[in-house]
């Protein structure tokens, strides 16, 4: 990827861009898209929206938001329907609605996911019985290469069990203000909306990290993160095990993530788990919390 | 049969009536005449025959200015490129702005693109044969050019009068040179090309022969900022033929010929701190011997056989920068070697006076200490002259390859990496069947062919969605396999003399391409079908020194990938919220389509100099005359003030007038 720089950057010294106005050769039938996860000892969250034609507008998720959706999760027999809700997102500024159950999910059970929208319905079941894992360690590093380039960021380390196909996603909870912008697309978002006050955000990694070819092994795994930060800023950090599933869908949002970025990629088709949908309904197992402070400001 | 000068310079390509398009049974054969591809307009003053290949029906040219090439549906590692004899893995410079061949040195120029005879294989698609010019061995004469960005220089005469002769010719570009005074202080970027070719030609005696030919070209660019960026990337081809003609008496000639081909590339960055390097070459050493028996002028056989020994290097590393040297030991790279060998015989005879049939085999073999492939390929033609000066041809064939190019890149940038055959890659095996008809008019002045094909490919490769090269440099594993179909119809009329000569051309196709792991498994148009493509070539001798010449190219513009829809991720700024593309399938839109009129005006004139005479001529050219913004690629954003998705196209080459002074003596 590096050496296409070079191509890039001589191509933007001879080439000239415009706008122009692509046709697609047929007309795209909106599909409903469904993201649920479900984490033990938390209640259901199922987050539905109507994909859009993709040069329509941007709207906000309040206006793709699937209303009038019957959301029913099944467990063990018993059926519980969804409720529409909503949170307020302060790093936004805006409200992000879902559907959201009452009885919390557990560990080691089956859940089926049932959504009746727009005449259509669709169906999905997971198993929540991935391993829970132990953090080894977390280090600061102030930079550190992947696909996307450097980073700084944190290194996680933990003892992979051996025996299971394990995928792995990074969390960190903390705290952020107006000073700590987006570190990367979403620099240019102010948050003008709590008044310098401090706000919860939860920051999920991009990366999904599986074992294959290096099960029961100690996995090392450099994260980037979202925000900016300061030393001396607390963070809690999880590793989330997430279920085959949730893994193949994310992983097929960070491939086509970076085929966005490079034109010289293949693009990457999302690889949806719901049958007539796009999205996934999958769980995540999350870690005992660690305790990380920044030692110092972001670089 | 005496053995003359004439007879061995055109057993192997140019004994040709000028009807033989109609008459022979070989058919998907065009010939380019060298000397017309130096009056047709350029980019920057460089005559490019492979620019000239892709005016030809049946085949389409890659990206905006580039000069990849892709003949009758197939990829463009399909084209068999040789340079008297020697393969050349990497036909480029600049990126695939020209292409590596020096016209100053060529004597000519023919693609066959179906009905191959037995004795060409390897590739599934086309083969393009470029010959060098074998030197004046009667007296000393010279040629150069003095262009924009090169300039280039030939020489040719006796070694010994009449018996043996010599050519070289050398071509270097000075952007590096231009380019120096307007880039920043402590920035140290370069980029030069240059190639050489020379060649021997020696009558050893009334009927032996024997000719020594060389070539090398390289590209060298490098990148440095003042702090932190550095790029470097070295690419290039060399390659060797000693060849032997030998008389064995009236009916059987010998040709024998022993190549050395070499093509490398190497890439080296520094971003960030991090020292990345990319290797990877390939040496061939072959050795060929054919016979050709003539039992009467109405019947030649040729048969012969084939041996190369390929050489694979490739190696690649990423580590932190140090101030030491880190690059690569490329000695100490670990060879991988194959070996392919083929063995064939071709029979053409006339049957009657209408009928004519050329009915061939060849037997190649891929053999490496894991792997062998054996196989069997029937070569057959058929013509029948409906008239004097027409004739309907058909013809079946059936070509295997065991060497794959796997695109890593839409640019021609040379990252495209070989891959040999292996256990989980299998050869590349293509059927086509072809059916023409052929006329002549005017006494051979106008020439015309209209000719169906339909081709099948297998074992096609590509990388699956998403892949960087980098991430797994162990290509063989990282690859997708699949199925191409192509079928087409082609026109071709070519004036052949008087004031205005020239072609027009035509293709209608379609190709498709199906993979397993790629598109939910379903097919999917080749990234490089066209469905019309139309060619128009004319140079006019307006009087003894101006001549005008233009070209006009229209094609329906490449597939390309388009999202059809978009779903978005919100999730509170973690890294992968954002906007998100569904796509209904693999290269389902087109961009808009191609075109461009190129134009130039050459002035001749003989001059003296120092007492003595030489002609001259300079050459005005505009390419891309109306400046047609041609798609080089396209890409999508969100534009933030309108709030609303939009594709962006990207193009390469507007207007590009140019002027260069050549020389003859």
């Amino acid at each position: 990827m590096k050496y296409l720089a070079y191509t890039l950057l001589l191509l933007s010294a001879i080439s000239c861009q415009k706008d122009i106005e692509i046709k697609p050769n047929s007309t795209y039938e909106e599909q409903l898209f469904i993201e649920g996860i479900l984490y033990p000892g938390k209640v259901p969250r199922i987050y539905l929206s109507r994909a859009l034609p993709f040069f329509q507008q941007e709207v906000s998720p309040q206006e793709v938001f699937a209303r009038g959706a019957l959301v029913t999760l099944t467990n063990r027999g018993v059926a519980s329907t969804l409720q529409a809700d909503s949170v307020f997102d302060p790093f936004r500024c805006r409200w992000i609605p879902f559907y959201q159950g009452g009885a919390v999910a557990q560990r080691g059970e089956t859940y089926d996911l049932a959504i009746s929208y727009n005449g259509k319905s669709y169906a999905a079941s997971t198993t929540i019985n991935q391993a829970k894992v132990d953090i080894s360690s977390v280090e600061y590093t102030d930079e550190f290469f992947d696909v996307y380039g450097g980073h700084d960021g944190v290194i996680i380390q933990l003892q992979d069990k051996a025996g299971e196909e394990n995928y792995y996603r990074f969390q960190m909870n903390r705290m952020i203000d107006n000073d700590r912008l987006h570190a990367h697309t979403l620099g240019d978002v102010r948050s003008d909306c709590t008044n310098g006050a401090m706000y919860p955000i939860t920051d999920l990694g991009r990366t999904v990290f599986s074992d294959i070819n290096i099960d029961g092994q100690i996995l090392t795994m450099p994260i980037e993160v979202s925000f900016e930060y300061k030393e001396g800023d607390s963070t809690w950090i999880f590793m989330q095990s997430l279920d085959v599933k949730a893994a193949q869908f994310y992983k097929s949002v960070d491939s086509q993530l970076e085929s966005i970025f490079n034109p010289f990629v293949e693009p990457v088709f999302i690889d949806s788990q719901i049958d007539g949908a796009v999205g996934i309904f999958g769980s995540a197992v999350l870690s005992d919390s660690v305790l990380f402070i920044y030692p110092q400001d972001n670089p | 049969m005496v053995l003359n000068e004439d007879v061995l310079d055109e057993v192997v390509i140019e004994a040709q009536r000028s009807d033989e398009n109609v008459q022979r049974a070989q058919m998907g054969v065009i010939d380019i005449p060298v000397t017309k591809i130096s009056e047709l307009p350029v980019i920057l003053g460089e005559t490019d025959i492979l620019k000239v290949v892709q005016l030809l029906p049946g085949v389409q040219s890659g990206n905006e200015g580039t000069t990849g090439f892709f003949v009758r549906g197939g990829n463009a590692d399909q084209n068999l490129v040789q340079l008297d004899e020697a393969t050349v893995y990497n036909p480029n410079h600049l990126f695939g702005l020209f292409s590596t061949f020096n016209s100053r040195a060529l004597n000519n120029v023919t693609l066959i693109k179906g009905g191959f005879p037995a004795q060409y294989g390897g590739r599934l698609s086309s083969i393009l044969d470029v010959t060098m010019k074998e030197g004046n061995n009667k007296e000393v004469r010279g040629s150069g050019g003095i262009g924009l960005i090169t300039s280039q220089l030939s020489l040719e005469g006796p070694l010994k009068k009449e018996k043996a002769s010599f050519i070289v010719s050398g071509r270097r570009t000075y952007i590096d040179l231009l380019a120096r005074p307007f880039t920043a202080k402590g920035n140290r970027s370069n980029y030069n090309f240059y190639d050489v070719n020379a060649k021997l030609n020696w009558q050893v005696g009334a009927k032996d022969r024997l000719f020594l030919s060389y070539f090398t070209g390289r590209d060298n660019a490098e990148y440095k900022e003042t702090v932190g960026i550095f790029y470097k990337i070295l690419f290039g081809n060399s390659t060797a033929t000693l060849r032997w003609n030998h008389l064995f008496g009236q009916k059987l000639f010998l040709n024998t010929s022993v190549i050395y081909n070499q093509y490398d590339q190497n890439i080296e960055t520094v971003q960030n701190n991090s020292f990345t390097q990319v290797f990877s070459g390939i040496n061939d050493i072959s050795a060929k011997t054919e016979f050709q028996y003539l039992p009467n002028l109405n019947h030649s056989i040729r048969f012969g056989a084939h041996y190369t020994n390929h050489e694979f290097l490739s190696k690649g590393k990423t580590e932190a920068q140090s101030s030491g040297n880190q690059s690569l030991n490329i000695g100490s790279i670990p060879s991988k070697y194959f070996d392919e060998l083929a063995f064939y015989v071709n029979d053409e005879i006339n049957i009657s006076e209408s009928v004519s049939t050329s009915l061939g085999v060849r037997a190649p073999a891929f053999i490496s200490n894991k792997v062998e492939y054996f196989r069997i390929e029937p070569r057959a033609t058929l013509k029948v002259s409906v008239a004097p000066t027409s004739s309907i041809k058909g013809s079946y064939t059936l070509m295997n390859q065991f060497l794959h190019l796997v695109p890593s890149s839409t640019a021609s940038v040379p990252t495209n990496v070989w891959v040999p055959s292996s256990l989980r890659t299998k050869p590349q095996l293509s059927e086509q069947f072809a059916l023409g008809y052929f006329k002549n008019f005017d006494q051979n002045k106008y020439e015309t062919s209209i000719e169906f094909y339909y081709k099948t490919m297998d074992n096609q490769v590509l990388f699956p969605a998403g892949n960087q090269l980098v991430e797994s440099f162990d290509v063989d594993t990282a690859l997708v396999y699949g199925k191409g179909w192509s079928k087409g119809f082609e026109f071709f009329l070519r004036k052949n003399t008087g004031r205005l000569t020239g072609w027009v051309s035509y293709t209608l196709s379609k190709t498709d391409q199906q993979f397993a792991d790629l598109n939910f498994g379903r097919k999917f148009p080749f990234q490089y079908d066209r469905r019309h493509s139309v060619s128009l070539v004319g140079t006019y001798e307006l009087n003894k020194r101006w001549t005008l010449s233009s070209v006009f190219v229209y094609s329906s513009g490449n597939a390309f990938t388009l999202p059809v829809g978009r779903i978005n991720v919100a999730n509170g700024g973690s890294l992968f919220e954002g906007n998100y593309f569904i796509y209904e399938g693999k290269n389902n839109a087109r961009l808009p389509s191609y075109h461009r009129l190129d134009f130039s005006a050459t002035y001749k004139k003989r001059r003296t100099i120092f007492g003595k005479e030489y002609d001259s001529e300079w050459v005005f050219s505009f390419y891309n005359l109306y400046s047609r913004s041609n798609p080089y690629f396209v890409y999508f954003y969100v534009d933030h003030n309108e709030n609303k998705p939009k594709a962006k196209q990207v193009s390469l080459l507007p207007i590009i007038p140019s002027v260069s002074y050549n020389f003859k003596f």
